[in-house]
């Protein structure tokens, strides 16, 4: 063991050494990044669309106040700096004066204002800033955000596209800012690169901004999303080298086959902020999984690491709770529910479930979202096996598109669906919602369909929400996962094994907690590829 | 030289030995290596469907073993899919619901073609237009879009396929029967029933529909096979019913795999072809049984 560990350190000692040999190594200018991606964008405003298709490109286009690293840790990017006030309700954002859009005209704070004003009325994760009450614009460079309650999640929200930067003399024309025609065509930001050309469903072509206000960023002359709908093609794109970057890959056998590749790199680092949670949701309002007890027999039996062992091959991790590891928030210490068929056929012995002579006890259904099989379908079948085992009789319902699965689950005509809801960085935005009693909202898909509710963590889910002291509020959202734990409004499985594959001579690869959710103004060449 | 004639007893009528043609056409069928093959083949893999799960009785959803295991190994002789099914159970059970669909697909192809055939081709007139322009509308359909729209409408199990398939291929037959009736409408012995005053139903479904059965059953045969190759092509799409193993739901849930797991497609894929080919050959033999001038031809 000593002798290990030993061994350890000098490996660490070396392997810091050759890290500071590669920073040593200065980013080279010039290139053409290819991205192969399966994502169709309607549009590349990120203000008022959510979505991997817009929100990645918008990234690059569009600069944001802040930006993240891969350790959660917020770094200036618009604004040089900000700080909080005591009673955390205000917000003060002192923006660089050399930044300027795309167009030439300076990014000042009425194009601040003017965003968290869009972004607030438009866009779809109305916690992002929900509690924005008014923004101040005392100089040119400097914006007051106003708070109604104090808003911890702001900072990180404004550091990916979510709140991006828009120009007030562009989209605030009184145009509606939904169907802008300039959101397509002519985009305007302030990013490190400019949209040059986009044709439907076949490529974006992005090129380098040379006014950028980062000196000498971004290294890439050019990004080209290639957009190929197939994903043995888009496999096949990545091992012949027709691309150079193959972001949201999540199908178990391709991220498999690339690994073997020796001119590649697949990571599964990029994914921390988006935090792709699947899960098996259940009906907590009607029908035999109403029952407390029915729910943890169902999670006592269905077996999280064969999923991720054998299902997924290695490649997911499983999910104990409603946040996902790798969020800070994220805590280990829950009931996390070890395979136990015995314990699960007590339970539903306890619930009034007795065997009948067929062997069943009772009947239920399974739903899946029709899309990413490894994660959705595959698991459903797995699951009924197993759940027979325990004698409940499942019968799985297959969707054939989007809109027919949605309305059953929206219309709480379910008992059990598997689904894969994002985590999207801060718990307000993406976790909260699924579990409050007053986001139950019959027709809408991802409010809290489960019908879940309980005052008690309403009470913490609001108080977690404002708690600006990171320690109470890590405890705060630490008790949140245990109550639910116990409770089980879903059974989460598994995040989602989002993986990247990259060329291995592509330096500063994006591996931050938004992935390629992000500027993309540090990747650079370390050799030009043939 | 002059002996008389054998004597006949009056009360007994002459008989002239005609083979009947029933028997036949069994006797060209034997004839027919190809068909007589498939009839074979044909009736092992019913025997092996009927039989197998009480041979075999397991779950064919029940994972038994390592995921994606090549044939061969660890005991599976054809390997194991990616749920770590064993491929021989899933194919033992899946023949069950494919032979299903082909048999119900075709049996509701034969009857609304032969109702349509038979109407149009027995009343012509308005009947027949109306019948007639009812069939072209679905033959200017692409069969495999319409039957995906019904399969969606009801979303897939084992019966909205049937009816999906049933109701896309049904047309063919109806023009055949329309022709048949056509033809035998005129004939002296249907003249003859209606003489002496038989009435319509009598003449359509005893007198006509028996004598149009020949091409009738070569083309229910081979809609068998078409209806298989179509429950194939649906699951393949993803639209096969979840709760029942198919040949083509193999193929459907193992195809992301198939760069590197060659077997889960590639049996059940087999499978279908051997079924298809064998349905196909004993549906040519009937015709050439059916047709034996055409044969000599």
């Amino acid at each position: 063991m000593l002798r290990n560990s030993g061994l350890l350190a000098l490996t660490a000692a070396v392997a810091l050494g050759a890290a500071t040999a590669v920073a040593a190594d200065t980013p080279k200018k010039g290139g053409t990044l290819v991205l192969v991606s399966s994502q169709v964008p309607r549009h590349f405003n990120p203000a008022v669309q959510s979505g991997i298709a817009t929100m990645a490109p918008g990234a690059h286009i569009f600069a944001t106040l802040v930006r993240a690293d891969a350790n959660w840790k917020l770094h200036p990017y618009l604004a040089k700096s900000w700080t909080t006030s005591a009673d955390g309700k205000s917000v003060t954002f002192k923006l660089r004066t050399d930044a300027k859009f795309h167009d030439g005209k300076p990014v000042t704070s009425a194009d601040v204002k003017f965003s968290i004003e869009t972004q607030k009325a438009n866009h779809p994760f109305k916690t992002s800033l929900g509690a924005v009450a008014d923004v101040e614009t005392p100089d040119s460079h400097t914006v007051v955000v106003k708070l109604k309650n104090p808003h911890p999640a702001l900072t990180l929200a404004m550091s990916t596209s979510i709140v991006p930067i828009i120009p007030k003399h562009v989209y605030g024309d009184g145009q509606n800012p939904k169907t802008h025609p300039r959101n397509i065509k002519n985009v305007v930001g302030s990013g490190a690169y400019i949209l040059k050309e986009y044709k439907r469903a076949q490529y974006i072509l992005l090129e380098r901004n040379p006014n950028y206000f980062l000196k000498g960023r971004p290294y890439m002359d050019r990004i080209i999303y290639r957009i190929i709908r197939d994903s043995s093609s888009r496999t096949i794109a990545m091992e012949q080298g027709d691309g150079h970057m193959y972001p949201f890959m999540s199908e178990v056998a391709a991220i498999a086959r690339l690994k073997k590749s020796d001119k590649l790199v697949v990571t599964d680092k990029g994914y921390a902020g988006i935090g792709p949670n699947t899960w098996l949701a259940f009906n907590t309002k009607e029908g035999p999984t109403a029952d407390v007890r029915v729910r943890r027999a169902i999670a006592y039996a269905i077996d999280r690491k064969f999923i991720t062992g054998q299902l997924h091959r290695g490649v997911s991790t499983a999910s104990t709770g409603p946040i996902v590891p790798g969020s800070p928030f994220y805590t280990k210490d829950v009931e996390t529910y070890d395979v136990n068929l015995k314990k699960a056929e007590a339970l539903l012995e306890e619930a009034g479930h007795k065997k009948k002579d067929d062997g069943t006890r009772l009947e239920l259904t399974i739903d899946y979202l029709p899309a990413v099989q490894d994660v959705q379908q595959r698991i459903a079948e797995y699951a009924r096996g197993q759940l027979k085992k325990i004698g409940i009789k499942v019968t799985v319902r297959n969707s054939p598109d989007f809109p027919t699965w949605a309305k059953r689950i929206s219309n709480w005509q379910f008992d059990m669906t598997m689904d894969l809801p994002f985590n999207w960085g801060d718990p307000v935005i993406g976790v909260h919602r699924s579990y409050l009693c007053n986001n139950i909202k019959k027709g809408v898909i991802w409010s809290n369909t489960q019908q879940y509710c309980n005052p008690e963590v309403d009470k913490i889910l609001a108080a977690a929400g404002q708690e600006t002291d990171p320690a109470k509020r890590r405890a705060l959202y630490v008790k949140f996962q245990q109550i639910l734990a116990q409770e089980l409004p879903v059974y989460w499985i598994a995040v989602l094994p989002y993986h990247t594959a990259y060329n291995k001579d592509l330096g500063g690869p994006p591996v931050g907690i938004w992935g390629i959710v992000s500027p993309m103004d540090d990747i650079y060449w370390k050799k030009q590829p043939k | 030289m002059n002996t008389p004639p054998p004597a006949v007893p009056a009360e007994e009528p002459v008989v002239i030995e005609v083979e009947r043609p029933w028997r036949e056409a069994w006797r060209m069928f034997r004839q027919n290596t190809a068909a007589v093959a498939g009839l074979v083949t044909l009736t092992l893999i019913v025997l092996v469907t009927v039989l197998g799960p009480f041979v075999y009785p397991v779950d064919p959803f029940a994972p038994t073993g390592p995921l994606l295991l090549p044939p061969g190994e660890q005991g599976f002789l054809l390997g194991t899919d990616q749920q770590g099914r064993d491929l021989v159970v899933g194919l033992l059970y899946g023949s069950q619901s494919t032979l299903m669909v082909g048999a119900a697909a075709a049996a509701i192809t034969i009857t609304i073609g032969i109702l349509f055939g038979a109407l149009a081709g027995f009343y012509r007139g308005w009947v027949e237009e109306v019948l007639m322009r009812i069939t072209e509308f679905f033959q200017v359909l692409p069969p495999l879009l319409l039957a995906m729209v019904v399969v969606l409408l009801f979303s897939p199990s084992i019966y909205s396929i049937s009816i999906a398939i049933g109701v896309v291929s049904w047309t063919s037959t109806a023009r055949l029967v329309r022709a048949e009736f056509l033809r035998l409408r005129e004939l002296d012995f249907v003249k003859a029933e209606r003489a002496i005053g038989a009435r319509n139903a009598r003449i359509i479904w005893t007198i006509i529909l028996p004598n149009a059965a020949p091409p009738l059953i070569v083309s229910a045969a081979l809609s068998v096979g078409v209806a298989i190759l179509f429950e194939a092509g649906l699951a393949f799409l993803q639209l096969s019913d979840p709760n029942v193993m198919s040949w083509g739901y193999l193929i459907s849930v193992n195809r992301p795999q198939i760069l590197e797991a060659w077997w889960p497609v590639t049996f059940p894929g087999l499978a279908i072809f051997i079924t298809v080919l064998s349905v196909s050959l004993i549906g040519d033999g009937l015709n050439d049984a059916f047709n034996p001038k055409l044969r000599q031809r």
